[in-house]
């Protein structure tokens, strides 16, 4: 048994070196499908304090939207710009109906409204587009399909999948694109304010209103982004919405406020749970994955309750 | 349910000292927060029955003493010996434990609870049937919540918040809730009550109400009060002695006139614009 | 104007400390009652019974357990549907290895597997606190979710990989099984709730309670006045985690009668977790409001529009409820965070003073 655990699954990975480059690789894919799914929480949190459940079901509504109205007859590109005028009108909904009523409550507040709307929205994405699985339009939107294989010494073989490559380059330019936005613009400046002291994101001459605005709307892009990657893995499904909770672990790791710590983190548990699912998973019956994010954030907690990159904070009284 | 409050009810549990003798020493003590030095090198002593101010500018490290005192923060160097029995690092329960009780400066009440139970709140420690008394409410578990119950009402009384007993505290005023707070740490009849700016933000006549509840604790209970305050003309009024703090560091100690002629304590209270409001 | 506490003058702590100090509040709550055990199983119809009163029961409970945990002790869960499935299956194990013990001592036993379950997803919460502590039971949830069903020890070897409930009797009379009538379930889901909910009453009036809404309220102050966060919190999940627990193995004993290891998912969880936050968090009578207003309304949307004429498809009916929940939620959360039973509150206090408008 301790044999199993502790010395058959090291064995394993070194003896099929290819195998395992191939495991860390899907890990790591999975692994930026959460980190863009935690960057949509952190750039929320970051500005309002809002913990934003409700972020796994923008990313399928977001991919629900762009299909729909492509399976409506819309260009794929006139769609893609309607879907992210979609996400604007429901970041306006947003800010105006849930946010700006609940200001200054207690976040466990703000938290359960954003369930409620996970909830409106499963609803009303079912409603519209129906419950059935969707396949992504990836290449009516230009993204490469296929696959390359590359050899990795005598006779070992690495697939990558061409859409994963994208996703991940992707996923670069969108957290170097936020990371500009939030250093070099004004808005980005108030934003990153905001997050520090109230008043001086008002002296940028921004309302705090626009704001919240505006990053659930970049949230919304960012939803919409993740929902195409991910929905050209797989499909466009409300299943996601469930595996969109793994970017809760994620933050855990990464802390709430960081998005270097999001993409760590993410990278952190998208590969550690592929790879325990591997070589442990089988030891158990296998389906670990489950819930083995969950508990490396749970045992991660007890050690280090700031998360990767957070500062221990003494509460004061 | 109005009576006359008889002190021998709400007086705090023997503590074996005599008027005068050492209650708490502070020995020694420093404290930071990461680069922050918020205490250094602090000793003074309080001694049983008097009313001892602490006193200083914003950010002088009046609130974070508090906490070392009760174990709330755990200062990095330093002792505190308290009824003879000398710690260093201790958990806030068993500060409370051993009788020590305290208010905050920013209310820290259990918004959602009434008047009432907040002041029930502060007999935790008097309280100790076990689960299944408590899930039966019944017998020995009633009795002692009854009893409990009585001495809450003393206190009330003793405050003279009747009318409010039954009110979420979330919903009285400001005044009101300072005066609450101060219900519930005599609910634990303490032998040190440590008060954290109880007169912070409140009018002239709440002001004197309050001191004369701080003055009638100590001669009716013989409550030992450790207490922090801005409002200069309350401290030479009510106080045995003072210590005064400046960037964490202690000052002057001494009788208010003592304090009041010391030139550091005049130069420190200059050079700060001082304010009544407290907060910070 | 019948509805007054004037002239009722409490002469005693003990009177003053009752759960109903007022007069027409204990009348009505035994008029509740007797309704409850002595007219609705005779005029009811079995749809009724089996569909609508049973479950709306079991839920209240888990209700409550969950109210406990994030009502009371302030500490949100997001895993009621795996306390709950420990709960279910504890039951099922223990009919099983010991199927001549009476099934209420095995429905009561079941809910301590569930507290052990919750202590130890408890403990992360002395270190964290608020959203972090949603993740740890998250962990829980779908923990327990796999282990329903990747153990097949669990469900004993079913081909199915369901749990079957089997045909046990109680004083004579069949209570659980495809055999049971939906009177004696009904009458056995009512005494336990009932039970449970006067216990869980006493402890939240008592030492254990005040505890609990201190540290939901302010934590440090809590503790700076001597109570312990370990207990506290501890003791939370525990009881919050049997409620649950109890709770689960009823759903499936008395009312689903099998259940696949989906029956008790994190869809479950946020279901409980509406009906307390809709009932109102940290009320009682709130636990009932909510779980019926949660457990009824898509029922009336399935089945009320054709009444009306208007056809409506199963499917969008699950849909339409699943907007105006989470609507109403974000609705109740800005208008009245305490639900439901601050509305019937304020009703009542209303009534107090009619037929004028103020007091
Ligand atoms: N938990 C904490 N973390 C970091 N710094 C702290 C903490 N608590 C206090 N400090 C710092 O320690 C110093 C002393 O603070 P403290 O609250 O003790 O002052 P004070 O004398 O009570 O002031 P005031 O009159 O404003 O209440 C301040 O510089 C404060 O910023
Ligand atoms: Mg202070």
């Amino acid at each position: 048994m301790l044999y199993q655990i502790f010395v058959d699954p090291f064995a394993q990975m070194v003896s099929m070196p290819d195998f395992l480059i191939q495991v860390i690789w899907e890990g790591f894919v999975a692994g930026i499908l959460y980190a863009l799914i935690a960057l949509g929480f952190v750039l929320i949190f970051k500005a309002s304090g809002v913990f934003n459940f409700a972020q796994g079901i923008m990313v399928v509504f977001a991919g629900l939207t762009l299909v729909g109205l492509h399976e409506a007859g819309v260009p794929a590109f006139l769609a893609l710009i309607l879907a992210i005028g979609v996400m604007a009108l429901l970041a306006i909904a947003v800010e105006r109906f849930v946010m700006r009523p609940l200001v200054n409550q207690p976040e466990i507040i703000l938290l359960m409204s954003t369930i409620g709307m996970t909830y409106f929205l499963i609803g009303f994405g079912e409603f519209v587009f129906g419950g059935e699985p969707k396949q992504m339009i990836t290449e009516e939107l230009g993204l490469p399909t296929g696959s390359s294989a590359f050899e990795i010494g005598e006779q070992g073989l690495v697939i990558l999948q061409h859409i994963d490559i994208a996703a991940a380059v992707i996923a670069i330019i969108m957290v170097a694109s936020l990371a500009l936005f939030f250093n070099k613009t004004r808005i980005g400046r108030a934003l990153r304010a905001v997050a520090d002291d109230h008043q001086a994101a008002q002296s940028v001459g921004i309302s705090l209103n626009q704001i919240w605005a505006i990053v659930w709307f970049a949230a919304g892009i960012v939803a919409l982004a993740t929902g195409i990657m991910w929905g050209a893995r797989s499909d466009v499904s409300f299943a996601l919405e469930i595996v969109a909770l793994k970017a809760l672990p994620v933050l855990i790791l990464g802390g709430f406020t960081s998005i270097p710590g999001a993409i760590v983190g993410g990278l952190i548990i998208g590969i550690g749970e592929k790879i325990g699912e591997i070589y442990w998973g089988p030891l158990v019956g296998g389906g670990i994955e489950s819930w083995l994010a969950y508990m490396i954030a749970l045992v991660f907690l007890l050690f280090r309750p700031q998360g990767l990159f957070g500062e221990r904070i003494i509460e004061r009284v | 349910m109005n009576r006359a409050v008889d002190p021998r009810d709400l007086a705090m549990d023997g503590d074996g000292l005599a008027k005068g003798e050492v209650l708490l020493e502070v020995k020694n003590v420093s404290l930071r927060f990461g680069g922050v030095k918020a205490i250094t090198d602090i000793s003074f002593d309080i001694r049983k029955g008097e009313i001892r101010a602490i006193i200083g500018p914003n950010g002088a490290g009046k609130t974070s003493m508090l906490n070392v005192i009760n174990g709330f923060y755990t200062p990095q160097e330093g002792t505190i010996t308290f009824r003879g029995e000398e710690r260093k690092k201790i958990a806030p329960y068993q500060a409370a434990a051993s009788g020590i009780a305290r208010t905050f400066q920013n209310v820290a009440l259990f918004k959602g609870m009434t008047t009432l139970d907040n002041i029930m709140a502060g007999r935790t420690l008097a309280m100790h049937r076990n689960f299944l008394w408590q899930l039966l409410y019944f017998g020995p578990a009633l009795n002692e919540e009854i009893a409990n119950r009585r001495k809450v009402e003393e206190i009330i009384d003793f405050l003279e918040i009747q009318h409010i007993r039954k009110v979420p505290v979330g919903r009285l005023p400001y005044g009101l809730q300072k005066r609450v707070e101060l219900g519930r740490a005599l609910a634990a009849q303490p032998s040190l009550l440590l008060l954290d700016e109880p007169m912070a933000g409140m009018n002239l006549e709440e002001k004197e109400d309050m001191s004369r509840f701080i003055l009638d604790v100590n001669s009716q209970f013989g409550t030992t009060i450790a207490l922090i305050e801005h409002d200069m003309g309350v401290v030479m009024d009510i106080s045995d002695r003072v210590v005064v703090l400046d960037y964490g560091r202690k000052i002057g100690d001494g009788t208010p006139d003592e304090v009041k002629a010391n030139q550091d304590v005049i130069d420190a209270y200059l050079g700060v614009s001082h304010q009544d409001e407290g907060e910070g | 104007m019948f509805y007054r506490e004037a002239g009722q003058f409490k002469t005693t702590y003990a009177a003053d400390q009752q759960v109903f100090p007022i007069l027409q509040d204990r009348i009505g709550v035994a008029v509740i009652l007797f309704i409850a055990i002595a007219v609705v199983p005779f005029v009811a119809n079995d749809f009724f019974m089996s569909a609508i009163a049973i479950p709306f029961l079991i839920l209240a409970l888990a209700t409550i357990g969950l109210n406990v945990l994030t009502g009371y002790a302030g500490q949100l869960s997001l895993g009621t549907g795996g306390f709950m499935g420990v709960g279910a299956y504890a039951c099922y194990k223990l009919a099983t290895i010991f199927p001549d013990v009476p099934i209420v001592a095995h429905i009561l036993l079941s809910g301590i597997f569930a507290a052990a379950a919750g202590v130890v997803f408890g403990l992360p919460s002395l270190r964290i606190k608020g959203l972090y502590l949603a993740v740890t039971t998250l962990a829980a949830q779908f923990f327990f979710e796999w282990c329903f069903i990747r153990i097949p020890w669990l469900y004993n070897y079913n081909a199915s990989g369901a749990i079957e409930v089997p045909g046990l009797t109680l004083l004579g009379v069949t209570v659980t099984g495809p055999a049971a009538g939906s009177i004696p379930r009904y009458y056995v889901v009512l005494a336990i709730v009932i039970l449970l909910t006067v216990l869980v009453k006493n402890l939240l009036r008592g030492r254990i309670g005040r505890q609990w809404m201190m540290i939901r309220d302010m934590d440090i102050a809590a503790e700076l006045m001597g109570v312990r966060p370990l207990y506290a919190k501890l003791s939370a999940f525990a009881v919050s985690s049997y409620l649950c627990g109890v709770a689960g193995a009823m759903f499936v004993f008395f009312y689903l009668g099998a259940a696949e290891p989906s029956a008790f998912s994190i869809t479950l969880s946020f279901q409980v977790l509406f009906m307390a936050i809709l009932g109102g968090l940290g009320s009682l009578v709130g636990c009932f409001f909510g779980a019926a207003f949660i457990w009824i309304l898509p029922i009336l949307l399935r089945a009320g529009p054709p009444m009306i004429g208007i056809p409506i498809a199963a499917e969008t009916a699950t849909h339409v409820t699943s907007m105006i929940i989470g609507a109403l939620i974000v609705a109740f959360l800005i208008l009245e965070p305490h639900g439901l039973a601050r509305l019937w509150q304020i009703g009542k206090e209303k009534l107090r003073v009619w037929p004028f408008p103020y007091a």
